[in-house]
C-alpha cells in the first residue's frame, strides 16, 4: 500500500512493507496512473523501518526522475538505511526554501508556491499537514495571486483565494476552489477521482483537465463565461455551468 | 549617506533593461543624486556602450571582486552629470566570476558613498537574476506590453516575491505606442497592470530618439526633451519620493490619452 500526502515543501510517499523490488513496482504504477500528479514534484519517500542499502535508494531516486519527479528526502526507522541516504546526500526532511516570507502568509495555512515547494509553517512539523476533522477532507488554502512559473500541488483540495496567472499551475488530488479569475492551468482529480470538481469566479483557465478528462475548449467560451462557473466530468467529457446551489 | 539599491530586471531579455538603467542614473544624477550604475551583465558589456564610456575603461567590477585593483581605479566617473559612475562588467566568459554573496558585499561597500545603486541584470531567471538581485532594495521590472514580457514578468516578480528580503516592486512599462494599443495589437496599461497587480512607477513611450541616443553613446535622460526624456526624469523624481501623479490630467498629453479613459 502507497500512501500520499502533501507536505509544506514537497509531497511525501509513505512506501508499505514488502521486498523492495515489489515496492518500487508498485510506485512505479503509480507514477505511471498519475503521471501529470507527480510530474516537476519533490518527494519525501518514507521506507519505514525497512533496511536499505545505497543502491536501492539510487533505484527509486531513478525511477522518480523517469517521471520528473525529484527525491528530496528519505524518511527511515533503521540507522543503516538513514546512513545509505546521507551518502547520497538524503537527509529526514526536506529541505526548506531559504526564503519564507511570514508577512505575506495566514495563520491558516497560506501556501507560498515556489515551483510547489513549501516552507514549513512556523510551530508546525515540517513533515505534515494537520489531519482533517470529522470527515473533512485535507487540502490547502493559498491565499494570494499564483504567478506564472509557479505550480501549487497537493494530493488533496486546493483552494486559492485570488487570481491564478496564465503560466500558473495547480494540481490537486481533490477538487480546486478559485476565488478569483482562473487563468492559469488547473488538473483536478488528478490522481484519478474523476468525481473532483474545478469551481471559479472567473472561469478562463488555459487547459482544464479532471482526472484523465481534458477539457476541450472552443475559443468562444472564453468571453462568454463571465460569473462563478463548475467544470465537472458527465459522459461526453468536462462540462461548465453556471455555479449554483441546487 | 546610506545608498539604496536598486535592480533593473525582466525576465525576457531586449525589453529596456540596460536602456532603463543608463537613463534613470543619468536622469537622477542629474538632479543632484550621488549614482553608481554597476553592469551585472556579465560577459556582455552592453550599459557602457549605450553610455557612451567603452573607451574608458581600465578595471571592471570583476577587476576589483578579485583583488587585481582598487575600488576607486573601477568607477568611471561621467562627466556630464555631478556625481555619476559607472562599474563596468567584465568580458569574461565565467559568469561565476559574480555571485550573490559577491554582489552584495559589493553593494555594501558602495553603500556609505552614494544616493543611488543602480544594477542592471542579465536577461533570464537564473544565476545572473539572482546576482543582480541578491542587493536590491527596491527592484524596477521592465515590461514591453506584450503578452510574453508580462508572462515573464510575472514569473520575475512571482521569484522576487518568494525571496526572504521584503522589498518594493515597481513596473515600468516601456515601449508603449498609443496608436497600437487603440489598434489592439498592443496591451493596454490597464490589463498589464490587470494581471501583474504591482504598481506601475512610470511608462516609457516607444521613442525613436532611444536608438540613436544609444549609438551615439548618449542617454537620452542627459538633455533631451523627447516624450521618453520626459518619463525618465519623471521616474528619477518618483524614486527620490516626489509625489508625481502619473496621470497629468489638464495637458492632454501623451499619459492622458493612455489613461484617460472615463
Ligand atoms: N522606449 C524605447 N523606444 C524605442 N526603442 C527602445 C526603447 N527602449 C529600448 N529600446 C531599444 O530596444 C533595444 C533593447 O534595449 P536594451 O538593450 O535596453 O534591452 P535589455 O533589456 O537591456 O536587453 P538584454 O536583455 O539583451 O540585456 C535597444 O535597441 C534599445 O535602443
Ligand atoms: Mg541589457
Amino acid at each position: 500500500m502507497i500512501t500520499i500526502k502533501g507536505l509544506r515543501q514537497g509531497l511525501l510517499i509513505i512506501l508499505g512493507e514488502g521486498a523492495w523490488h515489489d515496492t518500487l513496482r508498485e510506485l512505479e504504477a503509480r507514477l505511471v496512473n498519475s503521471a501529470n500528479f507527480f510530474k516537476g514534484g519533490l518527494v519525501a519517500l518514507d521506507v519505514g523501518a525497512q533496511s536499505l542499502a545505497a543502491d536501492d535508494i539510487e533505484r527509486a531516486r531513478m525511477l522518480l526522475s523517469s517521471f520528473e519527479v525529484r527525491l528530496g528526502a528519505l524518511i527511515t526507522q533503521d540507522a543503516g538505511t538513514a546512513a545509505a541516504a546521507r551518502s547520497l546526500g538524503l537527509g529526514p526532511t526536506l529541505p526548506a526554501p531559504a526564503d519564507p516570507t511570514p508577512a505575506r502568509r495566514t495563520a491558516v495555512a497560506a501556501v507560498r508556491a515556489t515551483e510547489g515547494v513549501e516552507p514549513a509553517e512556523a510551530g508546525l512539523p515540517a513533515t505534515s499537514v494537520s489531519e482533517p476533522l470529522d470527515g473533512g477532507t485535507d487540502g490547502i488554502l493559498a491565499r494570494r495571486r499564483v504567478r506564472s512559473g509557479q505550480v501549487l500541488r497537493h494530493p488533496g483540495h486546493i483552494v486559492v483565494i485570488g487570481d491564478v496567472n496564465p503560466g500558473a499551475q495547480l494540481i490537486a488530488g481533490g477538487d480546486i476552489i478559485v476565488w478569483g479569475k482562473l487563468q492559469g492551468s488547473a488538473h483536478a482529480g488528478a490522481l484519478g477521482d474523476t468525481g473532483a470538481i474545478v469551481g471559479a469566479l472567473v472561469m478562463q483557465p488555459s487547459t482544464l483537465r479532471i482526472a484523465d478528462t481534458q477539457l476541450i475548449q472552443t475559443g468562444k467560451e472564453r468571453r462568454r463565461d463571465a460569473g462563478p462557473r463548475v467544470a465537472r466530468v458527465n459522459a461526453d467529457g468536462i462540462e461548465i455551468t453556471i455555479w449554483q446551489e441546487k | 549617506m546610506q545608498a539604496t539599491v536598486i535592480t533593473i530586471t525582466s525576465g525576457k531579455g531586449g525589453v529596456g533593461k540596460t536602456t532603463t538603467a543608463a537613463n534613470l542614473g543619468c536622469a537622477l544624477a542629474l538632479r543632484g543624486q550621488k549614482v553608481v550604475i554597476i553592469d551585472g551583465d556579465i560577459g556582455l558589456r552592453n550599459l557602457d556602450i549605450v553610455m557612451g564610456l567603452e573607451n574608458r575603461i581600465v578595471y571592471d567590477a570583476v577587476d576589483y571582486v578579485e583583488g587585481r585593483c582598487k575600488l576607486k581605479q573601477a568607477l568611471i566617473r561621467d562627466k556630464r552629470a555631478p556625481e555619476l559612475y559607472l562599474l563596468a562588467t567584465a568580458q569574461t566568459r565565467d559568469k561565476t566570476a559574480m555571485n550573490p554573496e559577491k554582489m552584495s558585499a559589493l553593494c555594501d561597500e558602495l553603500r556609505p558613498d552614494f544616493d543611488f545603486i543602480i544594477v542592471d541584470s542579465p536577461a533570464g531567471i537564473e544565476q545572473g537574476f539572482e546576482t543582480c538581485l541578491a542587493p536590491a532594495d527596491r527592484c524596477l521590472v521592465v515590461t514591453n506590453p506584450e503578452v510574453s514580457s508580462v508572462r515573464d514578468s510575472d514569473r520575475v516578480i512571482g521569484l522576487i516575491e518568494s525571496k526572504e528580503k521584503d522589498r518594493t516592486t515597481h513596473l515600468i512599462i516601456n515601449r508603449l505606442s498609443a496608436a497600437r494599443v487603440k489598434k489592439q495589437d498592443m496591451l493596454s496599461v490597464e490589463d498589464i497592470q490587470e494581471v501583474l497587480s504591482t504598481a506601475i512607477i512610470g511608462v516609457v513611450p516607444e521613442d525613436e530618439s532611444i536608438l540613436s541616443s544609444t549609438n551615439k553613446g548618449v542617454p537620452v535622460a542627459l538633455g533631451g526633451k523627447g516624450a521618453a526624456a520626459v518619463a525618465y526624469s519623471e521616474i528619477a523624481r518618483r524614486l527620490m519620493g516626489e509625489d508625481v501623479p502619473l496621470q497629468p490630467l489638464q495637458s492632454g498629453g501623451f499619459l492622458q490619452r493612455l489613461f484617460g479613459r472615463s
